[in-house]
């Protein structure tokens, strides 16, 4: 008797599961096929645009604009083309695999889906957002650093970097709160952290940089009278 | 195209109809120098070219100091003690303010305007803050236009060893080498042409970029020069001027020549790229020697500007030098004294040159950073000559332009390789 309540067990768990695996092995196949696809065309993608940025001049664009020395600071070594590519191509796989989960047909997976795709424009300013402060930060840098030379102050790289820093720190609160995330502490943050760069600044102006200090007072004593002149004609 | 004239300028234009002859004299602020350069003008004009019609015409900026009342003031008629003939026709006066693009390039460009409509022969433009001009220069800038037939006169002078040093270590070797002749001064400020030439200048789209500005006086020199119209000089002897604007910023000033000769050798590149080696072009006038101000050169803080850049500016300097000239250069800092041998400066500019064409970094912060450089290079200079006479400096000055000669292949290549 035990062995027919056993069969019949096993025979409805194996119907339920083969009913469960009809219903959703397609759409599992579904998702492996989307994953796979996504795979594939991302990896085309990053292959075609690596090339045709390159092709295009993008590299010595993101020199120029200093694109390049931005991603340097934050530890990718490769080209900018590269790195553009290689962002893109992550983009798309995460369309794909949003695509997969929602041929899964689960309430979780599509209100996944469903918040993923709201957010996804967010997400891209922000992005854009933070691409466009690394350029502009990094031509702001190397303009400072070049006038702080000519001008003959010796703390040049400080000042480069304490502009480069103060660009990258407000675009970065400008794409956090574009994101929404935790307004109040990004404002927080942010203040203590300015605070913070702007105090330390202050410090080493007025420990290490004294001489500069006092050179840059006396500027500021000498601009109301006339300038001396270069004795030098350059023409 | 034509700038246009204020209705004033129009009527007296109408008045005057035809003139052989034209003076222009651009200015902002020159109440101090002016009336003495408006009178050598007249006085030349009325010495050495008495049968012909001429105009002194003076372009002003907006001087707020009396400058365009002064040269109004000032008596067309020569003082009869430097004459030797009674003049048949008056020297006219125009003196109009310019329009467009503040600068000595809009000034020049409204000039070229006048002596266009006049019809004249022969222009020469001379700088408003001049202390040294006589009578002689007008007959020495336009002479060989109206007499020899010549387009274009460049002046040459006695300077002071460390006087123009821009000139003498970029403009005037680069400027040989590229179009192979040699005027020494291609940006002295005063100039003669013909009207053919100034018709010419008037054609080209360029008031609106750094020409107008300092960039004027190189572009017309390097238009004669690549344009094919006959180039001579003409000697004046020495060039004082008034103290100059000590606000100037040395850097937008060296931004503006150079990216002037830059901007030049994108327009003439094929014309320059088939030129080989650099020839004389004639002289007008009896050179001799003369006392020259001595100048007075702060050595040490162009060394100290030049090595913190060795420092600071590496990652700037990459976009423009090969590997090997930028560890060259930076290996300079740790030389006492700074001594930038002639080869290496000259792919310097060749690489700088060639990174402007390609627009490896914007553009501007890319010569800003040549700045430094330059200072370094002056400074060795000054210490190299120290104890040199100006025949010695000048002979240093031809060996560097002789290696921008010898370096021309490596330009080309820089300028090919992307």
């Amino acid at each position: 008797m035990w062995n027919d309540v056993l069969a019949d067990v096993i025979q409805e768990t194996l119907a339920g599961f083969r009913q469960e695996l009809s219903a959703f092995g397609p759409r599992l196949l579904a998702m492996a096929v989307i994953l796979i696809v996504g795979f594939v065309v991302a990896g085309l993608l990053r292959f075609v645009l690596r090339i045709a940025l390159r092709r295009l001049g993008f590299d010595r664009f993101a020199e120029r604009a200093g694109l390049a020395h931005a991603l340097g600071k934050v530890g990718f070594a490769g080209h900018a083309s590269g790195a553009l590519a290689a962002g893109t191509a992550f983009l798309v796989l995460a369309f794909f695999v949003l695509l997969a989960l929602g041929s899964l047909d689960l309430q979780l997976a599509r209100d996944l889906v469903s918040q993923a795709f709201s957010y996804l424009p967010q997400v891209m300013v922000a992005g854009a957002l933070l691409a466009l402060g690394a350029v502009f930060a990094g031509f702001v840098r190397r303009g400072v650093l070049i006038a702080a030379v000519n001008a003959g102050l010796p703390s040049a790289r400080l000042l480069a970097g304490f502009a480069q820093s103060a660009l990258l720190i407000l675009f970065g609160a400008m794409a956090l709160e574009h994101l929404g995330v935790g307004w109040q502490i990004i404002l927080v943050s942010f203040t203590i952290l300015f605070g913070g760069v702007v105090f330390a600044l202050a410090l080493a102006f007025g420990l290490a940089g004294r001489e500069l200090a006092r050179e840059l007072l006396e500027r500021l004593a000498r601009k109301g009278e006339p300038p001396r002149e270069d004795p030098l004609r350059h023409l | 195209m034509s700038p246009p004239l204020e209705p004033k300028v129009d009527e007296q234009l109408r008045e005057i109809g035809r003139a052989d002859l034209l003076v222009g004299i651009p200015s902002y602020n020159n109440a101090r120098t002016i009336g003495h350069v408006a009178r050598a003008a007249a006085a030349g004009l009325a010495k050495h070219f008495p049968e012909h019609r001429a105009v002194i015409v003076n372009s002003d900026g907006g001087s707020t100091d009396g400058t365009p009342e002064l040269v109004a003031s000032v008596e067309s008629a020569a003082p009869r003690a430097i004459l030797v003939r009674h003049p048949l026709s008056v020297v006219h006066k125009i003196v109009t303010p310019y329009h467009g693009v503040p600068g000595k390039g809009s000034a020049f460009r409204t000039i070229f305007a006048i002596a266009q409509r006049l019809g004249v022969r022969a222009c020469a433009v001379v700088d408003s803050d001049l202390r040294s001009i006589t009578p002689g220069w007008i007959e020495l800038l336009l002479g060989p236009v109206l007499h020899e037939d010549f387009d274009y006169v460049a002046p040459l002078y006695l300077r002071h060893k460390y006087d123009g040093t821009i000139t003498n270590s970029i403009v005037y070797p680069l400027t040989r080498a590229l179009y192979g002749r040699e005027v020494r001064q291609p940006i002295g400020g005063d100039f003669g042409f013909s009207g053919r030439l100034a018709a010419h200048y008037l054609k080209r789209p360029v008031w609106d970029s750094d020409v107008a500005r300092f960039g004027i006086d190189i572009w017309m020199t390097t238009t004669a020069l690549a344009d094919d119209f006959r180039v001579c000089e003409a000697f004046l002897g020495a060039k004082i001027h008034d103290s100059k604007d000590p606000g100037a910023d040395l850097a937008a000033m060296f931004v503006q020549v150079v990216s002037s000769v830059f901007d030049l050798m994108h327009v003439y590149r094929e014309r320059w790229e088939s030129v080989t080696g650099a020839s004389k072009v004639p002289l007008f006038g009896f050179p001799h020697g003369v006392g020259l101000e001595p100048v007075a050169v702060d050595v040490e803080r162009m060394q100290r500007i030049f090595r913190q850049a060795a420092s600071d500016l590496r990652e700037v300097w990459e976009a423009a030098l090969l590997p090997e000239d930028l560890a060259a250069v930076t290996a300079l800092a740790d030389v006492e004294p700074l001594w930038v041998p002639d080869p290496l400066w000259v792919r310097v500019v060749y690489g700088f040159a060639a990174a402007y064409e390609h627009a490896r970094l914007p553009r501007e912060q890319l010569l800003r950073s040549l700045v430094p450089l330059y200072l370094g290079r002056t400074a060795s200079f000054v210490l190299e000559t120290a104890s040199c006479g100006a025949e010695d400096v000048e002979r240093r000055i031809h060996a560097l332009a002789e290696e921008y000669v010898v370096q021309k292949p490596h330009l080309r290549e820089r300028w090919r390789s992307q």
